[in-house]
């Protein structure tokens, strides 16, 4: 490791314009989502998918697993086909029903880790519903369906395969079950829909996945073993991801030691009133309500800072109430929206409310693993179309490894938000974290009060919280 | 002195390109020690202008105009002394901090500057406030000390002069007169504002070099009624009662 000249690369030099500073070759963040684990579940309709699905999930009890079932990217029928779905006339149960392209489509996005839009189907309208369901960022995708190792782009994205067998009768019955306590069908219908279509299905495309499966898991939920057995699979596979994580984090630190803190990050001018503010903070012994009102007081300039930074300004002339006046002067231009990582942030916020009161406000939750120290996303709510806005400002008074940061930076980025948008405002942060950040997303702007040491541990938010 | 243009520049962090950094006009700058004026950021012009605009509500008036007094307060306070202070980190970490040195009080010039407080209560929370009620005499349009009342220990304090608008300075020199009858030394007297016209900093700056100014702007001039232009018109009408 020497300086930060060697990350340049020539044909990044030889592209530098005249008087700008050279362009760091940008290092890259693989967040623990990206490379999603697929596991795909089929099998006879009626032979136990879902709840094996559900038991598997339930046994792991951990976020970031979700369940994909394969209804939701049924084609819509249309026309004569739409009148024979409502007589229960129309197959649903061949690959023909199924839109693989993009089933296939939204697998790839999922597995780059980016936000996903999936589609409801309805049973009683035969119909896409007009609202879409978001996936982000889980790290095991389980794919339910009866055709989930059907389609061989789909077997390709998929690192474990199961066949779930069962006997007919016991399918039939459960499909009995389903079909008129959820669906709202006839019985005659749902016989009619067995013996015409799922039936002959089953032999021609059901039972030849068979063939294709990792694992045939007769019994379903009855199945203890089977359940254990793909649980601490997916247990492993997760440790794997997240060593990988914290060694892309680790050797992020180490390629950015030596890097001279880059211009975009702004640090608060330390005036006699900030310092005085800061010793007040730091005293051990200041009472509590001390703290929240000089910590509000030191939000409210970081905010106006990150505001000054990130916004955008037009020109804008004005009358004043003195006749024949002119006054030509500015108006912001474009919304300022901020994202708070909790649960940190949310000590920046009546800071935020002093400046801006009706910002709109998203929230994710990031927390740092105590046993590994890797940071993990549990949580996000974010604003609707957040890419619109001029400005987003992401707040967390301490950065600490940067690895929370990253995390952050990279949700706002899969939601679509430019980069050079992202404001990341914080009271403390280590050189190492500032420079982790910057190496990869070196176009995101930081407001910051302190550069502190490397790793300093996160107390701001148990001073202004109280615990 | 007589009304000419204030300046027009590009505003805005340098490191933004032009483009981003749009034209608006900026506080003339004086050539006078005591007078200190903002920083003129692209956010300090938006709230400006925001204010200045006759057809701004009061609601909005009412908030940028403390989002400027409050920057306005915080720049005061760093005129006040510190005294080095070192005290060691929650997490075991030394750290060189100071400690603010002196006791403040705040003085409104009523009506208007005590649209003022709020700021100043915001940075400091238990800060003792008098006040100075000066009405200018209908015949001679003499400024005229109506009343005052101000702590009794005034004169060991570092006072904050609070009137948004410095025109002709008449009202804020007469309650300057107050202050230092008090006792309070010329140097412990903070005066802030939000607009300020050249020639009522500069007659300020004459009589009492000594007084700190800190203004957010200092406009074009006065016009024939006295009135700052472009300005904002009657801050304690717009403030309390339009």
């Amino acid at each position: 490791m020497s300086t930060g000249q060697r990350q340049l690369s020539p044909s990044s030099r030889a592209h530098l314009p005249n008087g700008h500073f050279p362009v760091l070759q940008r290092a890259h963040y693989e967040p623990p989502w990206s490379n999603t684990s697929i596991i795909g579940v089929a099998g006879s309709s009626g032979s136990g998918k879902t709840s094996l699905s559900l038991a598997i999930i339930n046994q792991l009890s951990l976020p970031w697993v979700v369940l994909m079932s394969m209804d939701s990217f049924y084609i819509p029928p249309q026309g004569e086909q739409l009148q024979a779905a409502f007589r229960n006339e129309y197959d649903f149960d061949s690959p023909k029903a199924i839109d693989f392209d993009l089933l296939v489509e939204k697998l790839a996005e999922i597995k780059a880790g980016k936000k996903t839009d999936i589609p409801v189907y309805s049973f009683e309208k035969h119909a896409r519903l007009a609202h879409t369901t978001s996936i982000y960022s889980p790290h095991v995708l389980i794919l339910e369906g009866i055709f989930a190792l059907h389609d061989p782009r789909v077997r390709d994205m998929l690192d474990l395969k199961i066949f779930c067998e069962a006997e007919s009768d016991l399918c039939l019955s459960r499909r009995l079950i389903r079909d008129i306590r959820e669906r709202g069908r006839d019985i005659e219908g749902v016989i009619k829909q067995w013996f015409a279509f799922v039936k002959p299905n089953f032999t021609k495309y059901v039972e030849p996945q068979r063939n294709v499966a990792d694992l045939i898991v007769p019994r379903g939920i009855e199945n203890k073993v089977a359940i254990s057995m793909v649980s601490d699979r997916i247990h492993k596979t997760l440790k794997e991801k997240s060593k990988e994580h914290q060694q892309k984090l680790r050797h992020l630190g180490q390629v950015s030691e030596d890097m001279a803190l880059s211009d975009h990050i702004n640090i608060l001018e330390h005036t006699n009133q900030v310092r005085g503010i800061n010793t007040i903070l730091m005293d051990p012994d200041l009472d509590r309500e001390e703290f929240i009102f000089y910590f509000d007081r030191l939000a409210v300039m970081l905010i106006d800072k990150a505001t000054e930074v990130g916004t955008r300004f037009k020109p804008c002339a004005v009358h004043t109430p003195v006749p024949d006046e002119i006054y030509q002067g500015l108006q912001v231009d474009g919304e300022v929206s901020a994202v708070v990582i909790l649960r940190g942030g949310s000590c920046l916020e009546t800071g935020l409310k002093r400046v801006i009161p009706d910002c709109r406000t998203g929230r994710i939750l990031i927390q740092t693993n105590v046993r590994i120290g890797e940071p993990e996303l549990h949580f996000h709510s974010l604003v609707e179309d957040l890419a619109e806005y001029r400005c987003v400002m992401l707040l967390d008074p301490q950065m600490s490894s940067g690895g929370a940061a990253l995390m952050a930076v990279r949700v706002l980025l899969d939601h679509g938000v430019k980069e050079d948008r992202i404001v990341f405002v914080t009271y403390m942060a280590g050189k190492m974290a500032l420079n982790r950040l910057m190496s990869v997303y070196p176009e995101i702007k930081v407001v910051v009060c302190r550069i502190v040491e490397d790793l300093e541990p996160r107390w701001v938010e148990e001073r202004y919280l109280g615990c | 002195m007589s009304t000419q243009e204030a300046p027009n520049q590009h505003v805005g962090p340098d490191y933004k390109p032009t483009s981003e950094r749009p034209e608006a006009t900026v506080s003339k700058s004086l050539s006078l020690d005591n007078v200190h004026i903002l920083p003129q950021t692209s956010q300090l012009i938006a709230c400006l202008t925001m204010i200045r605009d006759k057809s701004t509500n009061r609601a909005d008036f009412i908030f940028y105009s403390n989002r400027i007094n409050r920057l306005l307060v915080e720049e005061a306070l760093n005129h006040l002394p510190v005294l080095p202070h070192n005290i060691t980190t929650a997490v075991g970490r030394p750290y060189a901090g100071v400690k603010f040195e002196g006791r403040i009080c705040g003085v409104s010039i009523m009506r208007a500057g005590e649209a003022m407080e709020q700021a100043l209560r915001e940075c400091c929370r238990s800060v003792r406030i008098g006040k100075i009620l000066i009405q200018r005499d209908e015949e001679t349009s003499n400024p005229t000390l109506f009343y005052d009342k101000l702590p009794a220990d005034i004169k060991d304090r570092w006072v904050i002069l609070l009137d948004p608008m410095l025109a002709t300075g008449g009202s804020a020199l007469m309650a300057i007169d107050v202050l230092l009858s008090k006792g309070v030394p010329e140097e412990h007297i903070l005066f802030i504002n939000l607009i300020a016209s050249p020639e009522g900093a500069a007659k300020f700056a004459k009589k009492f070099p000594k007084i700190r100014i800190v203004t957010a702007f200092v406009d074009e001039g006065l016009n024939e009624k006295n009135y700052i232009v472009p300005g904002l018109g009657d801050f304690g009408d717009r403030f309390y009662t339009l």
